[in-house]
């Protein structure tokens, strides 16, 4: 069971406002993140302020080393702050050790990379499989012929990564990251190693998870045709948002 | 799904996963062949001791129980006052002489009479018979066999030249029999021998026997046969010990460090793998079940092959060299397995650990 600290960076609502009342999906308040580089100190995040609500398809844009992909990794739990308030899903990450992060992370967040990350020793049945194995729940056989059927890969299911096209690999990876119904998919350039018409087929498909599942997703990308896609989009630069 | 993966992995690098193979194949099979050669070559000697046929040995002060080793022969005489022992059927005296050409072979000097009294007589095979001129031999059939020698052939031995008067069956203390007066010329001592034989008129007089003998004979060493046959084990040989332990270590340190190398440099390999398990929202618990799981699996197929290679290496000994003796026990195959076990869970664990530690952020950035 997962059992982590709830906080409410919001002011609390009277009972008469609760019904009315939604809480985030994500709240960052002053967000920092430091990478120490040697002797040096390199900030990537300098104060990120940002509220996500649940069902939202938001795109993250900006230029290499606005700390785009820090903010992703530390929303999904993958790297502390260094400063600054997170609370995903009512998981304040300052309360948290690594353990509990990677529970977190195991029950909550789902990742999408743009050079897919598949294991190259498994079938793409058993990439996705796996994510139900660390999860503990056991294999749905109903949720992967759902999240297989959807994404059209049903036929490649035999298939190792390196016989499958990009746009298969990437279609597995989502499969993988959506399989144990995470709250949040966090996706890092999914289209960046994608053709034109597999970035389409990709983007269509978080599309459409958003809106049938209401899934949450905070994507990242330098493509502005991909940006377009999402209901939101965040603009960051030199480690702060800039426009929203 | 865990096994999937550690399988797969497997199967992903077959050269490193040959090796890793190899090497737990030759730890095990290093200590059990090792283990199983002491123990043939001291239980063989100890059979063929018991072989004789009597109750009882006379050494001199302080010998040891290994044969051939005594160095102060005990004068003949000795043989007829223990003759006189009530219960004592016969005594045989023997001089031992140490042939190290082409090979090391401790040559009975015997008495014909007495040894066949005592040992009820040779069995000989095919044609030739007992001892008779003083540089005749007899050889037993597995030295015969090993070194291909028939009757009437010329042996070599101690820079001497028999001859193989008759091929007679294994299992009477040595594998080679001269007259004992020829073993006094080649020794330089006359009328003296090493040890002896002594057979009761029944075995249950043995115990009387021998506290007679030591009454007779109190500075000697005398050991009923069971006492013997109870010393010859290598737990009483220090120096097989010490042998059979440097052999183990030395095994078990190859595996642990082939194993630690190739669970080393897979972590290496994998990072980024590793990284996307952690992704995934795998715990240390399970990167370090994956890491060790890897490892047992390796060392389990490399025990069943260094298991199987021992027994073939065993039939190739035989065949090649029959004066051996090679012991394979199941409580010593069942031994190396643990060791090769343990070696490999403790050379994969810092590799395994290290990978549950890496940093995620890193790990998926690893190129």
């Amino acid at each position: 069971m997962f059992i982590s600290p709830v906080i409410h960076l919001a002011p609390q609502p009277d009972e008469g406002e609760r019904k009315d009342h939604v809480e985030p999906i994500i709240c960052t308040k002053g967000l920092k993140k430091i990478y120490r580089l040697g002797k040096v100190d390199v900030p990537a995040l300098r104060g990120v302020d940002l509220v996500v609500q649940e069902g939202e398809f938001i795109a993250v844009v900006g230029p290499s080393g606005c700390g785009k992909s820090t903010l992703l990794h530390i929303l999904g739990g993958l790297t502390g702050p260094s400063d600054g308030q997170v609370c995903v899903d009512g998981n304040d990450f300052r309360l948290m050790s690594d353990a509990d992060r990677t529970r977190f992370r195991r029950h909550k967040i789902g990742f999408v990379f743009q050079r897919f990350n598949l294991l190259p020793t498994l079938s793409a049945r058993d990439n996705i499989a796996i994510a139900q194995d660390i999860q503990g729940n056991g294999f749905n056989p109903h949720r992967f012929e759902t999240v297989t059927r959807m994404l059209g890969i049903e036929e490649k299911l035999n298939h190792r990564p390196y016989a499958l096209s990009g746009g298969e690999q990437q279609r597995v990876a989502i499969a993988r990251a959506i399989i144990c119904e995470p709250k949040i998919l966090l996706a890092d350039e999914p289209t960046g190693n994608l053709d034109t018409e597999n970035s389409q087929v990709v983007l269509d498909m978080l599309r459409e998870l958003n809106r049938t599942f209401r899934q949450t997703i905070l994507m990242i990308t330098h493509n502005p045709d991909a940006a377009g896609v999402a209901d939101r989009i965040i603009r960051m630069r030199d480690g702060r948002i800039i426009s929203d | 799904m865990i096994n999937k993966l550690i399988i797969s992995n497997i199967l992903h690098r077959p050269i490193r996963t040959a090796v890793s193979i190899l090497a737990v194949a030759i730890e095990v099979g290093m200590v059990i062949l090792v283990v199983g050669l002491c123990h043939g070559l001291v239980n063989e000697s100890a059979k063929r001791i018991e072989g004789v046929g009597a109750d009882i040995l006379v050494q001199p002060p302080g010998a040891s129980f290994l044969m051939g080793l005594t160095q102060a022969p005990m004068p003949v005489k000795i043989g007829d006052r223990l003759a006189e022992l009530p219960h004592v059927l016969a005594v045989a005296p023997v001089l031992f002489v140490v042939n190290s050409v082409a090979g090391l072979n401790v040559i009975y000097g015997i008495d014909m009479d007495s040894f066949d009294r005592v040992t009820g007589g040779f069995v000989y095979h095919g044609v030739g018979g007992p001892l008779q001129a003083p540089y005749d031999i007899l050889v037993d059939d597995v030295y015969a066999k090993a070194n291909n020698t028939k009757v009437g052939q010329t042996l070599k031995l101690v820079d001497h030249e028999f001859h193989v008067a008759g091929v007679v069956e294994h299992g009477k203390g040595a594998r080679l029999f001269i007259p004992r007066p020829t073993a006094e010329d080649l020794q330089g001592v006359q009328d003296k021998a090493s040890i002896f034989y002594v057979k009761c008129t029944d075995p249950a007089y043995t115990e009387k026997t021998a506290e007679a003998i030591q009454t007779l004979l109190p500075n000697n060493t005398i050991r009923p046969i069971k006492e013997y046959m109870a010393l010859m084990t290598s737990n009483n040989l220090p120096f097989l010990n010490a042998f059979i332990s440097v052999m183990i270590g030395i095994a078990v340190g190859i595996g642990f460090l082939v194993i630690f190398l190739a669970m080393y440099t897979t972590i290496t390999e994998r990072t980024r793998e590793i990284g996307i398990l952690k992704s995934l929202g795998a715990s240390k618990a399970y990167i370090i079940v994956a890491i060790l799981g890897e490892a047992a699996l390796l060392a389990a197929v490399g025990i069943v092959a260094g298991i199987a290679g021992s027994m073939i290496t065993r039939k190739a000994v035989l065949a090649l060299y029959p004066t051996i003796s090679v012991d394979l026990t199941w409580d010593w195959r069942l031994y190396a397995a643990c060791l090769a076990l343990m070696g490999s869970l403790l050379g994969s664990f810092y590799p395994a650990l290290r990978a549950a530690q890496l940093d995620p952020v890193d790990a998926l950035a690893y190129e």
